[in-house]
């Protein structure tokens, strides 16, 4: 084709590479979820708790701080697993509401303008195609999760007076580990039920529900039936449990309420399969008539 | 090397056979698809670009296979749906280059050929407007701007003037006529409009209840009865027919002075009119008849085709 002659003109250039166009999708996911300022408003917000947390490690390591605050006490606060576990509880909540507002902003437009069929009619597969919006939350969840965490902790390592990240390894694992777990599923989980609602507001919503009405469904059935396996359906329950454990922070709820770890990574996991099964079942060029 | 080969193809959907043994080769610049509601058109379709798996059979593109080759085939063809499908809120350029980088153009290609294919198709002066403010009209060109940038060798469009107005049609009709007199795409149009089909197609396909109801050649169709004359004339009817005859003209004649004939190659519409004078009939009214693709069309539906069995036509 030619601009001034309307004619067409067929291409000869070079091709990208399949995982390219996966990266296409990426790119261009990105820019749809930062196209809206409330994500802008959100990402900042989502760093304000980092700040904090970052004059804490230096006030805590400052030799000045000690000597003319504190007076020669201890540190006022002390820079340990407890401390991590709650910049990584901060974190991957907050992650959670970037998630309600992001994930649909992937995927609702193309499942709302019916834009599956021409997407899908390019050489790319389904797969690739929600590997590339999964790619592309992802990684916007990780600029506010495990990037910041582990920064902090490098920080805490580096401001430290004594050696403290050799004996404290298990907490940066813990972080970069409980970190990514999170926003893999939480990513899915996004996805999948965007993938399912036509209205990002609508979409949003189901979001927030699907994690804090099982655990509110959960709590009744531990409550009337006096057991711990309700607290299987609480997804805040058993991340803080399976964080805790993690960093070696100590465990906040009673030892009779504990769950064990293989019963966790099995919801997770359940919750993983049941995403992809939705994704498998939505993200289609047509629908499949049954009957 | 056909643009479309059909092996014994058979496709069930929801324990539903929709497409039933379809063999056949196509070969056309332009082939049309036509078919009641129903026949398998989109079916069809949605099959050869590999969002449906045969059940039996195999269909191949320019020698791909559709069940193993689905990105290399995809490369070489550009789609456009039935449907209103795009993302609204981008803007028409950004749309068409976002489809061009996922059939493979570098991201500057990409954009350039954007531009090119939404002048081509006579966009240029509204792609920076958001697509969901487009007309109706303007959703279906920007749906063939898409399926054109990035330089498919195969264009398949299903029902590409639905829901249009005359004009927009007409408009439509001719860009399809552009491409196909440019040569360097061919094209498959599914569509249950025959005028359509008509204007813009060399070949057609025609289905009926999953099967193929008739494959065939419109050009040659229409040479093939191109001697097909009905006359009205005043005189010696009988008379006049028994001349034509002897010409070599097969004659059947009519109440009311009407004659239908068909004549060799070597006799001349003139000759009529010198064997009429020659036995004083007057002629009122000549019509030269050809086959349209309406009596293609509606002897292929009246036939029941069978499995694997072509309709002759």
């Amino acid at each position: 084709m030619s601009v001034y002659k309307h004619e067409y003109r067929a291409y000869a250039g070079r091709l990208t590479t399949p995982l390219a166009r996966i990266g296409v999708l990426t790119r261009y996911a990105y820019a749809e979820a930062w196209a809206s300022r409330i994500t802008t408003a959100l990402f900042v917000v989502a760093f304000l708790p980092i700040v904090v947390y970052l004059v804490g490690i230096y006030l805590a390591n400052n030799p000045l701080v000690r000597t003319i605050i504190l007076r020669g006490k201890d540190s006022f606060i002390s820079i340990d697993a407890s401390f991590f576990m709650r910049v990584l509880s901060s974190q991957c909540w907050l992650a959670v509401v970037l998630t309600a507002w992001v994930a649909p902003r992937l995927v609702s437009f193309d499942i709302s303008d019916n834009a599956l069929p021409i997407l899908l009619s390019h050489p790319i597969s389904r797969f690739g195609y929600v590997a590339g919006k999964f790619t592309a939350l992802f990684s916007f969840l990780s600029l506010i999760t495990w990037v910041p965490c582990i920064g902090l902790f490098g920080y805490q390592a580096y401001s430290s007076p004594v050696l403290w990240a050799g004996s404290h390894l298990r907490i940066g694992a813990g972080l970069l580990a409980g970190s990514l777990l999170w926003i893999v599923v939480l990513s899915l989980l996004g996805l999948a039920l965007s993938s399912w609602v036509k209205w990002r507001v609508v979409a949003t919503g189901v979001i927030f529900a699907a994690i804090f009405v099982p655990a509110g469904i959960g709590g009744i059935v531990s409550a009337i039936l006096h057991t711990r396996w309700g607290f299987l359906l609480n997804v805040p329950v058993i991340m803080t449990q399976l964080w805790q454990r993690m960093l070696g922070a100590p465990q906040i709820m009673a030892g009779e309420l504990t769950l064990p770890t293989g019963a966790i990574a099995a919801v997770l996991l359940l919750l993983c399969a049941l995403s992809v099964a939705m994704l498998n079942a939505r993200i289609r060029a047509r629908e499949v008539v049954r009957g | 090397m056909s643009v479309i080969e059909l092996d014994g193809l058979e496709v069930r959907l929801g324990g539903r056979t929709v497409l039933d043994g379809l063999t056949g080769q196509l070969h056309g610049k332009a082939i049309g698809l036509l078919g009641p509601n129903g026949a398998g058109k989109s079916t069809l379709i949605h099959t050869l670009l590999g969002f449906y798996t045969p059940s039996r059979g195999a269909a191949r593109i320019f020698g791909l296979d559709t069940r193993q080759e689905r990105a290399r085939i995809r490369q070489r063809i550009g789609y456009m749906p039935e449907n209103d499908s795009f993302i609204g809120n981008m803007s028409g350029v950004r749309f068409v280059r976002y489809m061009a980088e996922l059939a493979g153009l570098p991201a500057g290609e990409a954009l350039e050929r954007a531009h090119e294919a939404l002048f081509y198709v006579g966009l240029g002066e509204v792609r920076y407007r958001k697509i969901n403010t487009y007309s109706l009209g303007m959703k279906q060109l920007i749906k063939l701007a898409q399926a054109l940038a990035h330089g498919p060798q195969l264009l398949i469009l299903d029902e590409p003037t639905n829901g249009l107005d005359p004009v927009a049609r007409q408009r439509m009709i001719h860009t399809l006529q552009e491409i196909r007199k440019q040569g360097e795409i061919r094209l498959l149009i599914s569509s249950h409009l025959l005028r359509d089909i008509d204007d813009t197609c060399d070949e057609v396909l025609i289905l009926k209840q999953g099967r193929i109801a008739a494959l065939s050649n419109i050009e040659d169709e229409r040479r093939s009865h191109r001697n097909f004359i009905e006359l009205e004339a005043l005189g010696s009817i009988d008379l006049f027919c028994d001349a034509l005859r002897a010409l070599g003209c097969e004659c059947a004649s009519f109440p009311g002075g009407r004659v239908k004939l068909i004549m060799p190659d070597a006799i001349e519409p003139h000759d009529l009119y010198r064997v009429a004078h020659e036995n004083r009939v007057e002629i009122r009214r000549i019509n030269s008849r050809h086959d349209s693709l309406e009596d293609i069309f509606l002897r292929a539906m009246e036939a029941v085709p069978e499995r694997r069995e072509l309709v002759g036509i």
